[in-house]
C-alpha cells in the first residue's frame, strides 16, 4: 500500500520532466532552438564527467565537504546567538538592532570582502556557506523562543524548576516549531551561497559552482547546463529529502505543526 | 506614546553607532587591522565624497531591479493564476517549479553570458527568472487554497466568473501574493547585485563592489556593503512593513515579527 503510494508520487513527479524532456529533445532536433543543448548531449556529457572520467563526483564531493563543515558551523552558532539574543532581554537590546542590519545584507555581498581577508581558497567559501545559513538560524531561534507560551514557562517555574531546567525542557523544545524549519531554509541559502562562492573565489579548484564558471572560458554550454541540472536536483534533494524527512521525524511527529 | 515611540526608534539607532564607533576605535589602537577592514570615518568620508558616482551605480541597480521585478510580477502573477486554477496544470508544472527554484541566479550567469553576452540582457533576464519562481509558487497557492465553499456560495448568488473571481478569489489570496510579491523581490535585489560582479560592464551596486575589490580598495567594498544593509533594511522596514500591515496582519494571517 505504501510502496505502491510511493512509486504512484515518484511517478507523478518525474512524469513532467519526461515530457519536457522528450519536447526540448525534438525541438532542438528539428533545429527550432539551435543555441541550448539538447538533453541526450547533456546525457552523454554526464556519462563522460561522471563514469568515464569521475570529475563530476570530485566536484560534488568538495562542494558538499564545504557544504557540511559551513552548515554545522551556521547551526551551532546560529541557535547560539539565537538563544542568547532571545533568553536575555539586555543581549537581545544590544545586538539585534546590529544584526537586523546585517541580515539585510546579501549573502554575496560578504564574499568581496572574505575574499581579502581570508584569501582566495577554500576557508572562503566555507565562511559565506556559514554566513548564508547563520542569520537565518539565528532569527529563527529566536523567533522560536520568544514564541514560547509565557504560561508554560510560569507553569515549570511554580513546579520548582531552575533556570537551566526551564531552559531544556520548555524553552528549547518549544521553539524547535521555529528552529526545524529555519534549519531547513538555512540550508537552502547555504546551498546557494556555495554556488555563488565558489564561482567567484579564484583559488578553489573543485566545486559544482567552478565547474560552471569554469566552463565559461571554453564556451563549453552543455557542461554549464548540466551543472545547472545538478544543482536543481541537489539542491531539491537536500531540502525535500533530507530536511523534509528530518521535519518529518521531528515537530511534524511530535505533533507540533500540522502535516502538509 | 510619543516618547515610547522615539525611544523605540532610537535605541536601535544608537546601538548600531555603537557598532561603527568601537569599530573606529578598535581601528585605531590596531586591534583591528585597518588595512583590511577599513574604518567607518573613512568609508562614510569615501561615500560622500564620491556620492554623485555612487548615486549613479545605486540607480542603475534600482533601475535594473523594478524592471524586471515588473516583468516577473505580470508573468508570475498570469502563470500562478493559470497553475492555480486548473488541477492537472499544477500537477504537472510543480515539480519542475520545485526543481528550478533550487538554482540560484548566479549559477545562471556563465549560461546567459553565452547566450546573451554580457550587460544588462543577461541581468535583467536572470532577474526576471529568480523573482518569477516565488510569485508563481505563492500565487497557484492562494488561489489552491481558496474555499470552495466560498466560491459554491458566490456562484448560487448568481456571481459570474469575473464577479467571482475579483471578489472571492483576489481578496482570499492576497496574503500569499504579497508574500510571493516579498520573497521576489528580495531574492530578485539579491541576485541582481550577485549577478552584478561578474556581468555588469560598467555601473551597478555590485559592480562597484566587484570592481573595487579587484583593486583591493577595502574601503570602498565595506561602504558598499554598508549602503546595501541600510538601503534593503530601510525598504523592509518601511515599505513592505506598510504594506504587509495593510493587507496581511489586517487578516490574521501572520503574527507581527520582532524585528
Amino acid at each position: 500500500m505504501s510502496g505502491k503510494k510511493l512509486l504512484n508520487d515518484f511517478f507523478q513527479f518525474i512524469f513532467p520532466f519526461i515530457v519536457v524532456g522528450i519536447l526540448w529533445e525534438i525541438i532542438v532536433d528539428v533545429g527550432l532552438i539551435t543555441f541550448i543543448p539538447s538533453p541526450h548531449e547533456l546525457l552523454v556529457r554526464f556519462y563522460q564527467l561522471s563514469i568515464q572520467k569521475n570529475i563530476l563526483e570530485k566536484h560534488l564531493y568538495y562542494s558538499f565537504y564545504r557544504l557540511i563543515i559551513g552548515y554545522l558551523l551556521a547551526t551551532i552558532f546560529g541557535i547560539g546567538v539565537g538563544v542568547l539574543i532571545g533568553v536575555k532581554k539586555i543581549v537581545s537590546d544590544i545586538f539585534s538592532p546590529v544584526l537586523g542590519l546585517l541580515i539585510s545584507i546579501p549573502t554575496i555581498a560578504w564574499v568581496p570582502v572574505l575574499l581579502i581577508t581570508f584569501g582566495l581558497g577554500d576557508k572562503t567559501v566555507i565562511i559565506a556557506i556559514f554566513l548564508g545559513g547563520f542569520f537565518e538560524v539565528a532569527y529563527s531561534t529566536i523567533h522560536g523562543i520568544r514564541m514560547v507560551d509565557k504560561n508554560l514557562v510560569n507553569a515549570a517555574r511554580i513546579m520548582g524548576a531552575d533556570r537551566l531546567k526551564i531552559f531544556s525542557h520548555v524553552l528549547l523544545p518549544g521553539a524547535m516549531t521555529s528552529i526545524i524549519p529555519g534549519l531547513r531554509l538555512a540550508i537552502g541559502y547555504s546551498w546557494r551561497a556555495l554556488v555563488g562562492a565558489e564561482m567567484l573565489a579564484a583559488m578553489v579548484r573543485w566545486g559544482i559552482g567552478k565547474m560552471i564558471y569554469e566552463a565559461r572560458f571554453w564556451n563549453d554550454i552543455v557542461t554549464m547546463f548540466l551543472g545547472l541540472v545538478v544543482i536543481g536536483i541537489m539542491g531539491m534533494l537536500l531540502d525535500k529529502f533530507i530536511m523534509g524527512y528530518i521535519e518529518k521525524e521531528t515537530i511534524e511527529r511530535w505533533g507540533m505543526i500540522e502535516k502538509r | 506614546m510619543n516618547q515610547k515611540h522615539l525611544s523605540t526608534y532610537l535605541s536601535p539607532l544608537f546601538f548600531i553607532i555603537l557598532f561603527f564607533i568601537l569599530w573606529e576605535i578598535f581601528a585605531d589602537y590596531g586591534i583591528v587591522d585597518s588595512a583590511l577592514f577599513s574604518k567607518p570615518s573613512r568609508i562614510f568620508c569615501n561615500i560622500y565624497n564620491n556620492s554623485y558616482l555612487v548615486l549613479i551605480h545605486l540607480s542603475t541597480t534600482l533601475y535594473r531591479l523594478i524592471l524586471s521585478f515588473i516583468v516577473a510580477v505580470g508573468f508570475g502573477i498570469l502563470s500562478g493564476i493559470i497553475m492555480g486554477a486548473n488541477r492537472f496544470v499544477y500537477r504537472f508544472f510543480d515539480p519542475l517549479l520545485t526543481v528550478l527554484m533550487c538554482i540560484p541566479g548566479i549559477a545562471m550567469v556563465p549560461v546567459f553570458i553565452v547566450l546573451l553576452g554580457f550587460g544588462d540582457s543577461t541581468i535583467l533576464t536572470i532577474g526576471i527568472i529568480v523573482a518569477f519562481f516565488p510569485i508563481v509558487y505563492n500565487v497557484s497557492t492562494g488561489v489552491r487554497s481558496v474555499d470552495k465553499n466560498l466560491v459554491n456560495a458566490a456562484r448560487i448568488m448568481g456571481g459570474d466568473r469575473k464577479t467571482i473571481f475579483l471578489k472571492v478569489y483576489l481578496p482570499s489570496s492576497t496574503p500569499y501574493l504579497v508574500t510571493g510579491l516579498k520573497l521576489g523581490l528580495a531574492r530578485c535585489w539579491r541576485t541582481i547585485i550577485a549577478v552584478e560582479f561578474i556581468a555588469a560592464t560598467n555601473f551597478g551596486f555590485g559592480y562597484m563592489i566587484w570592481d573595487a575589490y579587484e583593486y583591493l580598495d577595502v574601503t570602498t567594498v565595506y561602504g558598499g556593503i554598508i549602503l546595501l544593509g541600510i538601503i534593503f533594511y530601510t525598504i523592509e522596514k518601511t515599505l513592505i512593513r506598510e504594506i504587509e500591515k495593510k493587507t496581511i496582519e489586517k487578516w490574521g494571517v501572520v503574527s507581527k515579527h520582532e524585528w
